[in-house]
């Protein structure tokens, strides 16, 4: 029989030390006189012992520690305990596991088999190129939208605070990456921070310029909803995919999720109906140069037929209460 | 505006409402028996004292107390004074107001000179337009006065009588100076102090004949009066009708209402409007002469740009509620140009003022429903604008709307007009024949 098996140091789910054990009795404790040696304060000098039985089966024994030795699952307090597979152990802090040699392992993760791609993120120009685009946008926005005299102090605001949320938020985002996959990925996080902060820059005036071209009403509102929606499920999809480890597949649909009750929360008075009274007048109010216009210009006449669904609408409304 | 006389004891605040009359003064004051020259020394024919003025009429004045039921106690006070043997009395609409939107809620006593508990009173009739009510109480009254319509002098003494701020019945002298110019709804113009809590009382000559029912302040002895003449078209009304089949009063008011709005419609819509330019705009100008029309243009030396305001208003309104008002009619015109800004900068300036609005009518939401608003590109003979249309119904009074016109000219990148028009308490109807009226009375000179 194969007489060699793995003692492994366990830390949460995942192995912090492995040992190999190939001689029998094999002593574990706090001595360095031990086969493996435990910096646990709680475990004894000489804690356990490992040894062959005459039937040959491997068995633990506790051989005289101070804090006494447990098994896992269920919980019990034992002197003696014969190995078997997956077998846990708690000695002090410190939980073991036994394993053998034929240990079955799970099935080869497959990948590609292309040599990994460069996403466009980490390219070295992909940040520097995303976040001057957004210092771009950000001051342009600012500047359009200042009728008064050049605000020299506003414009400065319109670089600075984009930049510092983003840095900001990369560096939060870098922290749970260096956390969960080793690596800081810190340039990556600040190229889709930039990205998602232009869109969501960039959004509204976009937004309002298509509903004054093509002369629509209110109706905009919900399909910038959702593209907003779509933009913070976006950035939060490539975050992850740099923190934790899911499958895309998985990634998207925890994500489609969360940013779905979260639009459906931010909108829940409109989706239940609840209108707190109001005495403002709810139309769009971007105006934009003549050429921007693309819609017709209705005749007078069919304007003011318009009254009479808005006289339905109101006259239902009052009807309500 | 007008402060309204009621006292609002419990936490109602004075309000600003004025409502319409169009009729005639009645009274009379000291000097009106003819040969009064000037050259003349005073004292043979002094008008009588005031003492004894105020002792021939003060059992006709009573102070009116709307009582909140659950409460058990006043939540308003104003005045009034009798003006039958069967115990009928006038007062202010406003001061019954509570009454009459919310009977289940509050009722009305009056308080008299003559001492006693107070007596309860009954709503007979109202005419909201002129803010005048009847009451009536079961008693009879020997003292009442009764309702002429002869106009005195400008100039002429008057005594208001009433009990500002509860603290008794007052009599205070103030001079006839006529009617008011140009109003909506017609009003004298009392040189002399009137106060919260006068609402309702009666202003008299010297010989006791009542001029106007006293409605309304502005402070610093400027007071205003219902012409008497509306008072007795509504007296006659109140004693004429039936008990029987009259509707509620909250019909009544609503009848009113659509009455005076249709006689504005037609007002408004039989005079041409008038085109005021604006830069290389014509914009509506003083449409109908109840409209009291200003205009500016701020001068900011370091702007980029200017903005001529031009607004009109009829400045007057129908009082409903303490928090609900009518019967307006009101416009604003702002003009813009720039040399300096480019196109897109300067339509951050015109969406920046297309996105103010004016004030509306006051309105709380047991009163009127939220605005729908309509938007389009509307092409003006020729002149493209962006214009929007937003409209609430009245939930008391089915029928009638307030309507707010949007509307901002899209023919040139760095300037442009943007202008509003608020119509309150019309018919939809009515509203967009004026609306249209309005939006069609905007053009491009160029």
């Amino acid at each position: 029989m194969d007489e060699m098996i793995f003692l492994e140091v366990l830390e949460g789910d995942s192995v912090h030390e492995r040992h190999r054990l190939e001689r029998f009795p094999a002593t574990i404790g706090r001595a360095y006189s031990n086969d493996v040696i435990l910096d646990d304060p709680k475990v004894s000098p000489e804690h356990l012992r490992i040894e062959r039985r005459e039937d040959g089966a491997l068995v633990v024994r506790d051989v005289g520690s101070h804090n006494g030795t447990w098994r896992v699952e269920p919980w019990a307090r034992l002197a003696e305990l014969e190995l078997a597979p997956d077998t846990r152990v708690a000695v002090g802090d410190t939980v073991l596991r036994f394993r053998r040699r034929d240990h079955a392992v799970p099935g080869t993760v497959i990948t590609a088999a292309v040599a990994p791609k460069e996403r466009v993120f980490e390219h070295a120009r992909a940040f520097p190129v995303a976040m001057l685009a957004l210092l771009f946008v950000s001051s342009l926005e600012t500047h359009l939208g200042n009728y008064g005299r050049t605000d020299w102090g506003e414009l400065t605001v319109a670089v600075v605070t984009p930049l510092t949320l983003t840095l900001l938020w990369a560096g939060g985002w870098a922290v749970a990456s260096r956390i969960s996959r080793r690596r800081f990925h810190y340039r990556t996080h600040a190229t889709i921070g930039s990205l998602v902060l232009l869109g969501a820059v960039a959004l509204p005036p976009l937004m309002s310029a298509l509903g004054f071209s093509l002369g629509l009403g209110s109706g905009l509102s919900w399909l910038y909803h959702a593209t907003f929606l779509l933009l913070m499920g976006w950035g939060l999809f490539w975050h992850l995919r740099y923190v934790a480890r899911w499958e895309p597949g998985r990634l998207v649909r925890v994500l489609a999720v969360v940013t779905l009750t979260f639009g459906a929360l931010s909108r829940a008075n409109d989706l239940l109906g609840n209108e707190p009274f109001s005495t403002s007048l709810d139309f769009p109010r971007t105006l934009l140069p003549p050429a921007f216009r693309l819609a017709r210009a209705q005749p007078v006449d069919s304007f003011f037929e318009e009254l009479g669904g808005l006289q339905e609408q109101v006259d239902a409304l009052a009807k309500e209460e | 505006m007008f402060v309204l006389f009621l006292v609002a004891v419990l936490g109602q605040a004075p309000s600003v409402a004025p409502s319409e009359p169009g009729v005639l003064p009645p009274a009379r004051s000291e000097p009106d028996t003819a040969p009064v020259p000037a050259p003349e020394s005073p004292p043979a024919v002094l008008p009588p004292a005031t003492h004894e003025l105020f002792q021939r009429i003060q059992n006709r004045v009573a102070q009116v107390r709307i009582i909140e039921r659950r409460s058990g106690t006043r939540s308003s006070i104003g005045s009034a004074f009798f003006v039958s043997a069967t115990g009928h009395a006038i007062t202010n609409y406003h001061v019954v107001s509570d009454v009459v939107l919310h009977p289940e809620d509050y009722t009305a006593e009056l308080v008299l000179r003559t001492g006693g508990e107070p007596v309860p009173v009954r709503l007979v009739d109202v005419d909201v337009v002129h803010d005048l009510a009847v009451i009536q109480m079961d008693d009879a009254v020997k003292e009442f006065i009764a309702l002429e319509d002869r106009e005195p002098p400008q100039g002429a003494r008057l005594y208001a009588m009433g009990n500002p701020h509860d603290l008794g019945t007052t009599i205070v002298e103030g001079t006839y100076n006529g009617f008011i110019q140009d109003s909506l709804y017609e009003r004298i113009h009392f040189s002399g102090a009137i106060n919260p809590g006068m609402s309702g009382g009666p202003t008299l000559t010297g010989q006791g004949r009542v001029v106007g029912v006293n409605v309304a302040t502005m402070g610093n002895q400027l007071g205003f009066l219902v012409p008497v003449k509306h008072a007795s078209a509504l007296l006659t009304r109140a004693l004429e009708a039936k008990q029987d089949d009259a509707p509620s009063l909250v019909d009544r008011v609503r009848a009113q209402l659509l009455e005076n709005q249709q006689r504005l419609t037609e007002q408004m819509l039989a005079a041409p409007v008038p085109k005021q330019k604006l830069g290389t705009y014509q914009v509506p100008g003083r449409w109908i002469p109840f409209l009291k029309c200003w205009g500016d243009t701020p001068h900011d030396p370091e702007a980029p740009y200017t903005v001529t305001n031009y607004q009109c208003s009829s400045e007057e309104d129908i009082y409903l509620s303490s928090h609900h008002r009518t019967g307006v009619v009101a416009f604003l015109h702002q003009q813009a140009s720039s040399q300096k800004l480019g196109a897109l900068r300067f339509s951050s300036l015109y969406s920046a003022l297309y996105a103010q609005d004016p004030d509306t009518v006051e309105a709380s939401r047991e009163d009127v429903t939220n605005f729908r608003c309509a938007t389009e590109f509307v092409d003006v003979e020729g002149l493209p604008v962006r214009a929007a249309m937003c409209l609430r119904a009245y939930k008391r009074f089915p029928g009638l709307y307030d309507l707010v016109l949007r509307a901002a000219a899209l023919n040139a990148s760095t300037s442009g007009v943007d202008t509003s028009l608020t119509l309150g308490g019309f018919t939809a109807d009515n509203a967009r024949k004026l609306a249209r009226r309005y939006l069609e009375g905007l053009s491009w000179t160029k």
